[in-house]
């Protein structure tokens, strides 16, 4: 009977009015390998992070080896042999592998003031050697920003089992790695539980987690759905835990929606790739054709990694003219090379983060609103005051923006007006075609429902739509079409009459792959 | 760590070699150290010492521009010693940071000159420099002689001064100041403002705007230096006042104060002599073995409208 | 009270009251009534022209959210090179100016150059033309004073008459009561004020202070915005060269130094952000007057250098902290 190393009890976490776990309790086993598994904001990071000690504040309990605890610091949580290795690196590229691999358990002489360097290397040796790691002493010496990230990420391991730990948690380890690197992460896998350490392992994809779950927990909304044995627990299932069976009987598409009628294409990429930087890394996206009609509306779902992001800002001209294959608007090839190019040809790009990439929050509302517009609207390089703010106003008309008055600073709005504002600023662009990531992000119910009625009118009036959102219901009730990626290819076409959310997210963790990496 | 170390040892071997100076039978190599070349004064120094040694071809003068760097003229001192040269003119920038090298070349068997500043002690063969306290002293003495000329100054009213002083911090500054003091001292004559202009122009220009805008009456501005005192006549152009005021500098270098003396801008300039010829020709002696003093006063001139043409007038 | 409040909240209330707040110290500390003379205010406006002229090039710079410390070192260069142009060799204004301000602008194109294509920090980009200015200036005048003294080739040194532009720039006009410079100086705020409120290029410069990765996925221009607004500061770098060449009669190749350090705190005490995004001419303005009057009632108060250094950096940090907006 294998020893219980960790007992989570009621586990229950709130930021301020927000409830992000509600009563989870969650167990793990030695020698097992414990999958937790959920859609994006299911809270399977916040409840890694109570273990590794980040939250110090939390509802319910924590129970190691039998006694309870309560960590005040991740320094505390590691000490008690728990290691998490996070999907960010956190190693220092200017220091050696060894030196990472040791950092905050340095070997000391003298009272633990001189670094014993030897004695450093010599332990970090066999440590590696016990992993079946394959770094070389000379390796070790070499500073960490000389490896590529594959390599990164098995040092990342070994600093994590550094100090000896018998709880390892670790979130999507396989992102950046290619199919060699992976099987001889699950043989490590092997060998850790052969050693008696537990593993809870983070995924989405469908193929690792059949591959090595002993046991799969998954979480919905805070909540724990349902924990069971991964032979008991067969994809099917597994999917409808995620999803919900209310949500999946909710799903309808809403009345009075136009009737589907022969389109002409407005918007075709065929075999569209986007690299990623970098020697030998393989690419964001693969491969992808579509050809998007007018007065189309077509989604595209992902997990995270899928590449859906990386495929606008492709096809939007974002990373200039790297990526391969072609596109069409209208019948003309064109390249996307610049943003300023793609917006001349009819192209829009409402990125997904409104505060980084969207909006000049310093400036305002209406100077926002007319950026991306300003070399249609002043020919001879001389502004129109006038013309811009009525244009502004308009659109703080068509699109319901609350604010003092179109001279505000746009900082000052709240996040959904703030939203708003950068849609404003692509429709202002009359475009044909319109990229959308996350239009309805951060914006509230009222106004999520404005901008469904305003896609649907624009779609009505001819303009061609991509969207990417990882909200299922936007998708499924706002979509005439559904495109699954997965690890930058298309896994699954789906039309509205044959998306349900099970067959989406399935394609999305790369189920139906015919590859079953 | 795997360096190349075949083309490093070839640099480091060349680094050396190239220090050392290509010794032509017969030539003397000379090394000149100068503080820095950003005031004209200094540019006229190494030029004086150009010229002079162009006459003797058995001379070959090396320059270095320490660029008003201590630690970098202390570098440079070291370079000249370690590489041999026969003789050291040295203008420091500072006396007491700069002795200890200087001394170590003197005490190595190469004599030194001392150039227009001091340093400390008497580890050196030459010391060759102008009084900045005597040349401040004749400017005042100069100054009081004209004031004592004016129609206002005979009746009885006592004469207005305006001093623009080089920058304070440094001892030519303090020098030229005291010694016009020194002259004026019990003479019915008060200094109205005083301003430190930092031996800039556009500066003195600023400082001269303002006396005119409080003072009613100048009858004379004293300047540590030239480029000040041009400045405080283009003040006092721009405000109509040039021909109520005499206008007194000190350095007269050729192309500067003595041109300005000769359109009329100063009444007066005193050399500051940079002695680059008087090093040259000692260094002569010294490297034949002759004797030379080891404390040289170098005489001033006083160039005026009258004698400019003549090249000036010496001093006492 | 509430105007004021709200006046108080905008950025050129801020530096209007700082303004008024040196003036205030001016009244009192009159010097004996001469701070109630025009001619004082004339020669401040003087003084601070060439610094203005500076400062105007820096805003646009600021506000694309970069710097230029080459201002002082390309101004000293132009000094140089249109006093040899002017003076030396008598071309005549209408091909010597032309010829420098094109010698500013390929300076401030090649500090550009090195922020918006080989993506080098700012400061670190115009240090180096900072630097290889000065040099290039010392270089091309021997080191020396380019002045009206010209070495003959006997060794003497033949006097030379002023040229016509060096006069009419270092002249006054109307009735003696304004100078030529503060017109130039005038000239160039109004200039900066179209390009940054007026022209659509303007606005990139703002947006790309503001947030540049948001502004190049809008479709702006960001490598030309940054070439500009750098060009322009050289260009604005060599019109303060041949105004200070004209009022010092030669071209000193020392000109300018420290000119780039008073140049960014007029823009700064007039309330532009380093960050960028935000502020403008009209800003810079107002913080030259600040630092001229601050400059001259200190002189004409005879206040020893010591005492002017000293207060001076507590009363530009006291103008800034007032200055300082609450974050929303």
């Amino acid at each position: 009977m294998p020893d219980k190393l960790l007992q989570l009890s009621n586990i229950g976490k709130r930021f301020g009015a927000n409830r992000v776990l509600d009563s989870v309790s969650f167990d793990l086993f030695a020698g097992e390998v414990h999958v937790l598994a959920g859609e994006n904001g299911a809270g399977k990071t916040t409840l890694i992070r109570i273990l590794a000690g980040i939250y110090p504040e939390h509802e319910g309990t924590l129970e190691l080896g039998g006694r309870i605890i309560r960590f005040r610091n991740p320094i505390e949580a590691s000490r008690h042999g728990i290691s998490v290795i996070h999907q960010e690196l956190s190693l220092v590229d200017s220091m050696s592998v060894a030196d990472n691999i040791c950092l905050g358990r340095e070997a000391a002489r003298a009272g633990g003031l001189w670094l014993d360097r030897r004695a450093q290397l010599e332990r970090v040796g066999a440590l590696c050697a016990r992993l079946d790691l394959r770094f070389s002493l000379e390796d070790l010496d070499r500073r960490a920003e000389q490896f590529p990230l594959s390599v990164k990420n098995r040092i990342e391991i070994a600093k994590a089992l550094a100090g000896d730990a018998r709880v390892i948690v670790m979130d999507e380890p396989t992102s950046a790695l290619n199919h060699a690197e992976v099987e001889r992460l699950f043989a490590l896998i092997e060998n850790l539980k052969g050693r008696g350490c537990g593993i809870i392992y983070i995924t989405h994809k469908m193929e690792e987690i059949y591959r090595v779950a002993d046991r799969i927990t998954v979480l919905r909304d805070g909540r724990r759905v349902g924990t069971a044995a991964a032979a008991e627990c067969p994809p099917p299932t597994l999917i409808r835990w995620m999803i919900g069976r209310d949500l999946a009987e909710q799903f309808a598409p809403p009345a009075g929606m136009p009737a589907a009628g022969p389109r002409a294409p407005r918007f075709v990429a065929s075999h569209f790739t986007v690299p990623r930087p970098g020697p030998g890394r393989p690419p964001a996206v693969e491969d992808l054709s579509i050809a998007v009609g007018a007065g189309e509306i077509v989604g595209f779902a992902g997990l995270q990694g899928a590449g859906c992001s990386e495929l606008f800002n492709g096809l939007f001209g974002a990373y200039g003219a790297v990526c391969g294959g072609r596109v069409e608007i209208d019948g003309e090839p064109v390249l996307p090379e610049s943003p300023g190019a793609s917006i001349r040809r009819g192209l829009a790009f409402l990125t997904g983060d409104r505060k980084g990439t969207g909006l000049v929050l310093g400036m305002s509302v209406e100077r926002n609103v007319s950026l991306a517009s300003l070399a249609r609207m002043s020919p001879w390089g001389v502004l129109a005051p006038g013309l811009e703010r009525s244009l502004a106003e308009h659109y703080v008309g068509a699109l319901g923006i609350r604010l003092d008055s179109v001279g505000q600073e746009t900082g000052a709005l709240s996040g959904g007006n703030q939203q708003k504002v950068a849609l404003a600023k692509w429709l202002a662009t009359r475009p044909r075609v319109l990229l959308l990531e996350e239009p309805t992000r951060g914006v509230d119910v009222g106004a999520k429902h404005e901008i469904y009625r305003l896609l649907r009118s624009l779609a009505a009036e001819g303009l061609a739509i991509l969207l990417i959102s990882t909200e299922l219901p936007e998708l499924l009730g706002l979509c005439d079409r559904i495109v699954a990626l997965h690890r930058g290819r298309v896994t699954g076409v789906f039309d509205r009459s044959a998306a349900t959310p099970e067959r989406v997210l399935a394609a999305a963790m790369g189920a139906d792959s015919p590859e079953g990496n | 760590m795997t360096t190349p170390r075949t083309p490093f040892a070839l640099l480091l071997t060349l680094a050396l070699a190239s220090n050392a100076f290509p010794k032509d039978a017969g030539k003397w190599v000379v090394g000149m150290s100068q503080c820095n070349l950003g005031e004209p004064w200094r540019v006229q120094m190494n030029a004086d010492v150009r010229r002079a040694a162009a006459a003797h071809p058995e001379l070959e003068v090396v320059f270095k521009d320490a660029q008003n760097d201590t630690l970098a003229q202390r570098a440079q001192i070291e370079e000249f010693v370690n590489s041999g040269v026969d003789l050291l003119i040295v203008s420091p920038k500072e006396a007491a940071p700069l002795t200890p090298p200087v001394a170590e070349a003197y005490r190595r068997g190469i004599p030194v000159i001392v150039l227009d500043r001091r340093v400390l002690g008497s580890d050196y063969t030459e010391f060759i420099g102008a009084n900045n306290r005597l040349i401040g002293k004749a400017a005042g003495a100069w100054a009081l002689r004209r004031l004592a000329e004016l129609p206002a100054v005979r009746k009885g009213a006592r004469a207005r001064v305006v001093e623009l002083q080089g920058l304070m911090t440094s001892i030519p500054a303090q020098d030229r100041g005291a010694g016009f003091h020194e002259a004026l001292k019990g003479a019915p004559v008060d200094i109205v403002y005083t301003a430190d202009m930092k031996w800039l122009e556009p500066q003195a220009r600023l400082e001269m705007e303002s006396a005119l805008a409080v003072q009613p009456r100048i009858d004379l501005v004293f300047a540590h230096n030239d480029p000040g005192a041009h400045g405080a006549y283009l003040a006092a152009q721009a405000a109509g006042r040039e021909r109520d005021i005499i206008f007194v500098g000190i350095d007269a270098l050729a192309q500067e104060g003595q041109v300005y003396v000769r359109q009329g801008v100063l009444a007066a300039t005193f050399e500051y002599p940079t002695g680059g010829r008087e090093a040259v020709e000692d260094a002569l002696k010294i490297l034949r073995h002759e004797s030379v003093e080891k404390e040289v006063t170098l005489r001033s001139r006083v160039f005026t409208p009258e004698n400019v043409a003549g090249g000036g007038e010496w001093l006492r | 009270m509430r105007t004021l409040r709200r006046w108080i909240e905008r950025p050129e209330g801020r530096a209007l009251f700082a303004l008024l707040f040196i003036l205030a110290i001016g009244c009192v500390f009159n010097a004996h009534d001469a701070f109630f003379r025009w001619g004082t205010h004339r020669d401040m406006l003087r003084q601070v022209s060439v610094y203005g002229i500076l400062a105007c090039g820096m805003t646009l710079v600021i506000v694309t959210g970069g710097i230029d410390l080459s201002v002082g070192s390309v101004l000293g260069l132009c000094a140089v090179v249109f006093a040899q142009l002017s003076l030396h060799r008598g071309q005549p204004a209408v091909l010597a100016v032309p010829a420098v301000l094109a010698v500013g602008a390929a300076a401030g194109l090649a500090s550009g150059a090195a922020v918006a294509r080989f993506r080098i920090q700012p400061f670190i980009a115009t240090l180096a033309m900072m630097v290889f200015a000065r040099g290039l200036a010392k270089w091309l005048s021997g080191g020396e004073k380019v002045s009206r003294a010209l070495q003959q080739p006997d060794g003497s040194f033949a006097y030379l008459d002023l040229p016509g532009a060096f006069e009419r720039l270092d002249a006054k006009v109307w009735g003696g009561n304004v100078a030529v410079v503060t017109l130039v100086f005038l000239g160039c705020v109004a200039l900066s004020w179209v390009v940054l409120t007026r022209l659509r290029y303007g606005r990139y410069l703002y947006a790309t202070g503001g947030n540049e990765e948001a502004a190049r996925l809008s479709g702006v221009p960001v490598r030309r915005a940054k070439l500009l607004a750098y060009g322009l500061s050289g260009v604005f770098s060599a019109v303060a060269g041949i105004c200070q060449a004209a009022q010092e009669q030669q071209g000193d190749p020392e000109a300018g130094v420290s000119y780039e350090l008073t140049a960014i705190a007029i823009a700064v005490i007039g309330g532009n952000s380093l960050a960028g995004g935000r502020g403008g001419v009209g800003l810079t303005l107002l913080g030259a007057m600040t630092i001229g009057y601050l400059e001259k009632i200190l002189s004409i108060n005879a206040v020893a250098e010591s005492s002017r250094l000293m207060l001076t950096g507590a009363i530009i940090l006291a103008a800034v902290l007032l200055q300082r907006r609450r974050v929303a």
